[in-house]
C-alpha cells in the first residue's frame, strides 16, 4: 500500500466538500479520479500532500516523499529550467548538502532526459510552451525520487497531440518510479491510457469505483452522464454551483 | 422573532456594525499573521539559516534599485523644508541656525521616514506583489509539497536585506539632503556654506546617528516583513494580488509611523 485515505471529510465553510471518502492506491498502480468542476476532486490532492488541513480522517502513506504536479505547472519563473528541477536539491534541508553542483547538474539532466527535454536547463518557463512546461515539472516532481505522484489536471488545456504525449510520459514514470499515482482529470483520453482504476465524486461521496473500461460500458448512471456528457442524469451541475 | 431579527440584519445600524465588526476582525487577523510569520523570521535568522546568494539579490534590489528615487524625495523634501525656513531665519536674526535645524531635521526624522516611504512605494509593493503572484499561480504551494521551508525561502532573504541595506541607504539620502538644504539656503536668503556647515554639526550627537541607524534597521526589517506577509496570504487571482499590495503599503506606512512615534518617546521625550 502506497496511499491509504480513510473516512476523509472536508468543509469550505458550510459546504462540504469531500464527505467521508476512503480509497487505496498500490505502488506502480494509477488511480483516476473524476468529477465535475468543484466536485473537490484537487482538493482530495491538496490534503493528501498536505497543502491544507483535514477536517476528520486519516491520511497514511508510505514512507518517502509525495510529490505533485500542478495544474498549471507552477514553475518558478524567476528561475530557468534546471534551477527549477534543482530547486529541492539545493533548498531542503535533509537535502541541502547531499549533494554537489555537479552531482546536481547530472541529475537535472538526466530527469530532463527522462521527460523528453535534453539540453533546455538554461531556458526559463515563459520561454517553454505549456506541454513542455507540464513536462519541466514531472521532472521538477520526481528529482526526489517519491513514492507516490500526484497529477492535478495534467493534460487540461492542451492539445490532443500534447495530451497523448504527457499521458505517455505518465505512464513510463509510474513504470521507473514504481509510485503509487493519482491523476485529477476531465479527459476520458486521460483516464482510459492512464489509469488502472477510476472513481467519480459527485456531492462529496464516491458515486463509481471501478476500472475505465467498465466506466465505458455505462452501466451506472453517473458514469453514462459523465462519458456521455449529458445534461440529463442524476448530476446537476447547475444546481450544485 | 425571525422576522424581527431579519428586519434587524437589514438596518443599517446593524450593517455599520457587522461592517466594522469584520474590519476589526480582519485587521486583528493580518496582525497575527505578521507576528508569527515574524517570530519565525528571527528564529531561522538566529539560526543561521540564511540563503547568502539571495540576501545578495535582495540586497541589491533593496539598496541599489531603491537609491534614485529615495535620494530624489528626501533631497526634494529638503528643499521645500529650506525654501520654507531658510529666508524667514535669515530675516529674524537666526541664519546661524538655518544649519542646525536642517540637520537635526533631517538626520533624526526626515531622512529616515521620506527614505522609508520611497522604499514602501518601490520595494514594498513590488515584493507583496511578486509573492502574491507566487501564490495565486500555486508557486508557493510547490514549494511547500517539495517540502522547502518558504518562510526561509521567500522572507529570511529580503527581511535580511532590509535591515542591512536601509542603514546606508538612510545614510546617504540624508547626506544628499543636508548637502541639497544648503544649496537652496544659499540660493533662497544668501546665506553662505560657511554659516550653514558651522552650525550643521553643533546639533548633532552620536545619538542622535545611533538612533538613526537603529530606526532604519527597524523599518527595513519590518517593510519586508509587511509586504512579504501581505504577499504570502494573497487569495484570488489578479485582485487578490492587487489587494496585497495595497494592503502591503498601507501596513508598511502605518507601521513605521508607529516605529517612528516609538523611537521619538523613546529616546527625545
Amino acid at each position: 500500500m502506497s496511499i491509504e485515505v480513510k473516512n476523509l471529510i472536508k468543509t469550505f465553510g458550510e459546504k462540504r466538500v469531500i464527505d467521508d471518502i476512503s480509497f487505496k492506491v498500490e505502488n506502480g498502480e494509477t488511480l483516476a479520479i473524476v468529477g465535475f468542476s468543484g466536485s473537490g476532486k484537487s482538493t482530495i490532492l491538496k490534503l493528501i500532500c498536505g497543502l491544507i488541513p483535514l477536517d476528520s480522517g486519516e491520511i497514511i502513506t508510505s514512507k518517502g516523499d509525495i510529490a505533485m504536479v500542478f495544474q498549471y505547472s507552477a514553475l518558478f519563473d524567476s528561475l530557468n529550467v534546471a534551477d527549477n528541477i534543482a530547486f529541492a536539491l539545493r533548498e531542503r534541508k535533509d537535502l541541502r548538502n547531499k549533494y554537489s553542483e555537479k552531482q546536481i547538474k547530472n541529475i537535472v539532466a538526466e530527469k530532463l532526459e527522462l521527460v523528453g527535454l535534453k539540453g533546455i536547463e538554461n531556458k526559463f518557463p515563459s520561454e517553454l510552451s505549456g506541454g513542455m512546461q507540464k513536462r519541466v515539472s514531472f521532472a521538477r516532481a520526481i528529482v526526489t525520487e517519491p513514492n507516490s505522484i500526484l497529477y492535478d489536471e495534467p493534460t487540461s488545456g492542451l492539445d490532443p497531440i500534447s495530451s497523448t504525449l504527457i499521458e505517455d510520459y505518465i505512464v513510463r514514470l509510474k513504470k521507473e518510479t514504481n509510485a503509487a499515482s493519482i491523476v485529477v482529470t476531465h479527459q476520458m483520453s486521460t483516464i482510459t491510457r492512464t489509469a488502472n482504476r477510476v472513481i467519480m465524486l459527485y456531492g462529496g461521496k464516491i458515486v463509481y469505483e471501478g476500472t475505465p473500461d467498465d466506466m465505458l460500458k455505462q452501466n451506472n448512471e453517473y458514469t453514462k452522464q459523465f462519458v456521455t456528457a449529458s445534461l440529463d442524469g442524476p448530476m446537476q451541475m447547475i444546481a450544485e454551483n | 422573532m425571525g422576522t424581527l431579527q431579519k428586519y434587524y440584519k437589514q438596518s443599517a445600524t446593524y450593517k455599520i456594525f457587522s461592517g466594522m465588526l469584520t474590519e476589526f476582525a480582519s485587521f486583528l487577523d493580518t496582525l497575527g499573521k505578521i507576528t508569527i510569520n515574524g517570530v519565525e523570521v528571527f528564529k531561522l535568522i538566529i539560526k543561521g539559516e540564511i540563503e547568502k546568494n539571495e540576501v545578495l539579490y535582495q540586497c541589491y534590489r533593496f539598496g541599489i534599485t531603491s537609491l534614485p528615487i529615495t535620494l530624489s524625495i528626501v533631497g526634494m523634501t529638503s528643499v521645500i523644508v529650506a525654501s520654507q525656513v531658510a529666508l524667514e531665519m535669515v530675516k529674524q536674526g537666526g541664519g546661524n541656525f538655518v544649519g542646525l535645524l536642517m540637520t537635526i531635521l533631517i538626520v533624526r526624522e526626515l531622512g529616515v521616514i521620506m527614505s522609508g516611504f520611497a522604499i514602501i512605494s518601490m520595494i514594498g509593493s513590488s515584493i507583496a506583489s511578486e509573492i502574491a503572484t507566487m501564490r495565486v499561480t500555486e508557486q508557493i504551494d510547490a514549494i511547500e509539497v517539495l517540502k522547502v521551508n518558504p518562510i526561509r525561502y521567500l522572507f529570511v532573504p529580503r527581511v535580511v536585506a532590509g535591515m542591512l541595506m536601509m542603514p546606508p541607504v538612510v545614510i546617504i539620502a540624508s547626506a544628499v539632503g543636508v548637502i541639497t538644504g544648503a544649496i537652496t539656503s544659499n540660493l533662497i536668503s544668501g546665506l553662505s556654506y560657511k554659516a550653514f556647515f558651522d552650525s550643521a554639526w553643533l546639533g548633532i550627537y552620536m545619538k542622535d546617528l545611533f538612533v538613526c541607524l537603529l530606526k532604519s534597521i527597524c523599518f527595513g526589517g519590518t517593510i519586508a516583513l509587511i509586504s512579504s506577509s501581505c504577499g504570502y496570504f494573497a487569495k484570488g487571482g489578479a485582485k487578490g494580488v492587487g489587494e496585497a499590495t495595497n494592503k502591503a503599503v498601507v501596513w508598511s506606512f502605518v507601521a513605521i509611523v508607529i516605529w517612528d512615534m516609538f523611537f521619538a518617546i523613546a529616546f527625545f521625550f
